[in-house]
Formats: C-alpha cells, structure tokens, sequence
C-alpha cells in the first residue's frame, strides 16, 4: 500500500483536477511528470535519450530516484548534479522519475 | 490617447474578456493554430515541443528572418580561434521534417495582438489562436554610437562577433582592450566575465604585455563571484583590470574613447556590451511594460502576457525572475509549450512549474567553471523563485568541466533544434 502511494503520488495529486476537466476535454492527455522531467533534456537529451551526459531513458523508476537521491546526499561528490538535484522535492524526484522510465 | 495607448486599452479590453479556458469558444479537442515569432532558443525550443506535445494536433508556424540560428554560447570562443562561426550555426531542417514545424523565412512586422494575427514583410497577414513572441535582444545604441562595428558589441552571434575577432587579431602586442559590462539585467549574467577571462588568457600567449579593462556598470560581479573574483585579481590579474560602477555616458568612435563617471578611457579594441531591452516587437505591441519599459511581464505559469492573453513571450523578452540566458530560455519553453496544449484540451496550466539553469564558463582556453540554480514557482509573488541550496557554482575550475561544457552545448542545442 505504502509503495502503491508513493509510485503515483504524482499523478494522485493532479487526480481531482483531471477528472473535473475530463468531461470538457475529450482528447488532452498530460502526462504527470513530463514538464518535470523535461527540465532534465537540456543536458541528458530530449525525452532522456540523447545525446548528451548519460542516458536516462529506459532506466526503471526506482533506479533513476535512488541515484538523484545519492546525489542529492553528496555521495557523488560535488559536482554540478549534487547540487541541481538538491532543487527539487521528493515527490518531483518520484514524479520525474516515474515519468522517465515510461520512455525506452 | 496616442496609437500605443490605444493598443493597450484594446489589450486591457481584451484580457478582461478572454478566461483561459477556450472552450466557450472552441470545440473540445479540435486542434489550433500557434504562430511563433522568433526561432533563437525560446523559439525553435517551443515550436518543437508544441508539435511533440500535440501529438501534431497543433498547427505550428515558426517565423524567423534568418536562414539559421547563430548560437550566442560559445560565440567568445571565435574571439580566441578556438571555434569557427559555422560550429555555431544551427538551421531549422529538423523542426520542419521531423517535427512538422511550417518554417516561413521572413520579417514580422506587425502584431496583433487583440485579434492573433502577425503582417508579415512578404504582405501576408497570418491568423492565430495564439501568437508565441521569442525576438530576443536588442541593444541600445550609446551616445556618439553611429558605426557599431567601431565597438562591436558581439553580444549576438554573428557579424559583429567576426569584428571583434579580427579587431583582437589585428590589435599590436601591448594593447589595451576595454570590456564593458551593462546593468542587469542583460542577457547571459556569467557571459561577460568568462569571456573576460577567455580573452585575457589568450592575450597572455597573442599579444603579449596587452591589457584588459573591464568597465562593468554593476557594483559588483554579478555572479559566479568566487571564481571570477579568483580568475580576475589571481590567475589574469596580470592583464585584466576591473573597475565596477562604471556607467558609459558617450563614445567617440574616432579616438577609440569611452566617456565614463570615472573619467575618460581609450581602447585599441572597444567590446561595448551596452544595455539591453526585449525585441522590436515587443515594445512596438505595448507589452514592454517591466523593467522601466524594457521587458515584457509575463504569468511564469504559462509565459501568457500580462496585457495580451492571446500572446505570449519566451526568452530574453520576458520579464521575470530567472536569468536571461539559453539554457533556461528552452525550459521556459517547455513551460509555454505544455501550457498551450493544456490550453487546446481545456485544461488549465501546471500549477507547480520548474525551471533550471545550467551553464559553464571559461577560465582560460582550456578550463572551465559551472554554475547551476533550480527556479521553482512560488503561489504568494506568483514568481519563480531559486531554491537555494541548488544555487552554486564549481570550487574553481578545470578541463574537465571544459570538455563538459562541450557536452552540454551539444546536447543543449539538439534538445531546442533536433
């Protein structure tokens, strides 16, 4: 139950909101996490799959949140991602990760 | 009331009427027409993701003067010969093939903003449901300034840049150089320090016993401070020489004089980095209402124009919070984009964006520093606000950060061009 919340805790959140436009909006998906994520294709390609620093597309969710969350912990050193991870929440970690590992 | 007036009370008018939503007025899942003005990074950057995003339910028309882009980063290099001008050129093949992006090379010259249309040189009159506005700089021109290749500013890739180039080139061993650095905010707040930096270390070895004067307008080193402070009075405190709070009140092209509230100075080569303000356009519509007329405020949750919702700006035009620079350009991008598509279906916009910038800067030709800030939005100012512990630069510099630098730019452009 714990692990089922915290893997759709982003799209949990935009739920209510989705459901009251759905009856409008018969087409427009938005998927949870993208623009997110999408702060990640400047330097790892659009949609995480290059070219660029490592790929991240394809990884599973857990595997890209653990390593932001190493970096955020310093355990990767100083280096420019330690920092840039340390911008955003947890759950926008969940959430762009969540995301990231739709793409293959 | 004067024609600019008018153009605002039309606007005022307008953005009392129109909600976001456009259902009232559109059929639900019907497609609609975006117009984007501008194809730099805000502008190829949105074409892309707006046809991505849509699935190419959105008819995407880019309009730009150019034949291709001349990107900005890395342009310093050119100065020092370590990159030719075409590695900076960027065209738009991939937005039109592979995205569906209509490419229409030609001039804007006229928006309007009430009803969504743009005049086009050509006589064309295009119609919009909402028109993505991305001209960019615009550089003031000094008093005495008549000829701005005398003191180029090269502060937009191209012409000027390969001035400057040759001017540095042609300049004797123990010259003098003056740099000039305007009021924030200007675009790329790092770039004329690193291009100091860039500069000076190639005059080491080109031009020996030169010096560089750096005339910044701002009280201080607008950012990036310790390692610029360290690369200014350590590394090149041998050839550069820095005074802040140095406004310029004129120019004399002829003598090669700058007249400052510090006196007068001469240059052999004069980079005149004067201020800057958003593109024609954006003034000339009545949006340019920040920033003592400068820029244009924009809602940071959608980039939808204060004055004008059917219009919005992107990039170096906007008034905000964030930086002026490319990298951070392409996400507000991505931002503008996936709250246009929300906008066709009805949906309102992420109520929670973010936003980053990354770049690096040079020390010398062959090490580099970085520099990074996360932007998340904040309900209470309804602005983007830096988290701080994200705010930081590299301790000092290196070649790896040089040959990351090299990555980043590659994967940067493909992101906002491929």
């Amino acid at each position: 139950m714990q692990c089922k919340r915290f893997v759709l805790s982003g799209a949990a959140a935009l739920l209510p909101f989705l459901l009251a436009t759905a009856a409008q909006a018969q087409t427009t998906q938005v998927p949870a996490g993208r623009l997110l994520a999408s702060n990640c294709f400047q330097c790892h390609g659009t949609n995480g799959k290059g070219p660029g620093f490592e790929r991240i597309a394809g990884k599973s969710s857990l595997e890209i949140y653990k390593e932001l969350k190493e970096m955020r912990a310093g355990g990767e050193g100083q280096g420019l991602m330690t920092k840039h991870a340390l911008g955003y929440t947890d759950a926008q970690l969940r959430e762009l990760s969540q995301w990231l590992s739709t793409q293959r | 009331m004067n024609r600019r007036q008018l153009i605002q009370a039309a606007m005022a008018a307008a953005a009392g009427m129109t909600a976001w939503h456009p259902l009232a007025s559109r059929a639900a899942g019907a497609g609609g027409r975006v117009i984007v003005v501008g194809g730099g990074m805000a502008g190829a950057t949105v074409a892309k993701y707006l046809r991505m995003w849509s699935n190419g339910g959105l008819e995407v028309t880019l309009i730009e003067r150019n034949p291709a882009y001349v990107s900005n980063i890395m342009s310093s290099l050119v100065l020092t010969g370590q990159r030719s001008m075409s590695s900076l050129r960027f065209g738009y093949d991939a937005l039109k093939t592979r995205h569906g992006v209509k490419l229409l090379t030609d001039e804007v010259l006229e928006v309007d903003a009430v009803n969504g249309s743009v005049l086009l040189a050509s006589g064309q009159r295009l119609l919009a449901d909402k028109i993505v506005l991305a001209p960019g700089m615009r550089f003031d021109l000094l008093p005495g300034q008549t000829d701005p290749s005398r003191m180029p500013h090269a502060w937009s890739a191209g012409v000027q840049t390969e001035q400057l180039a040759k001017q540095l080139a042609a300049m004797r061993s123990g010259g003098t150089v003056l740099l000039t650095i305007p009021k924030t905010p200007y675009r790329c707040p790092p770039g004329p320090y690193e291009r100091a930096c860039l500069v000076a270390d190639w005059l080491k070895t080109k031009k020996p016993g030169s010096k560089l004067i750096v005339l910044d307008a701002n009280p201080d080193i607008v950012v990036e401070k310790d390692n610029f402070s360290k690369a200014f009075f350590g590394l090149h405190a041998n050839v550069i020489e820095y005074h802040n709070n140095v406004e310029i009140s004129s120019v004399d092209e002829q003598q090669m004089m700058l007249y400052t509230n510090g006196g007068a100075v001469h240059g052999d080569v004069i980079n005149l980095i004067p201020p800057q303000r958003a593109g024609k356009l954006i003034e000339q519509t009545g949006l340019a209402t920040a920033t003592n007329g400068r820029f244009a405020p924009v809602d940071v949750l959608s980039y939808a124009s204060l004055s004008a919702p059917k219009v919005h700006v992107i990039g170096d035009s906007s008034a905000t919070t964030q930086p002026k620079a490319g990298h951070i350009a392409n996400q507000e991008a991505k931002i503008c984009a996936d709250a246009l598509v929300r906008y066709f279906g009805g949906l309102a916009p992420d109520p929670a964006p973010v936003t980053n910038s990354a770049c690096f800067s040079t020390i010398t030709r062959t090490q580099a520093s970085w520099l990074t800030v996360v932007f998340q939005y904040d309900p209470l100012t309804k602005t983007m606000q830096a988290v701080p512990a994200s705010a930081s630069a590299s301790a000092g510099w290196n070649g790896d950060n040089f040959d990351d630098m090299n990555q980043w730019f590659k994967a940067l452009m493909a992101d906002s061009f491929a």
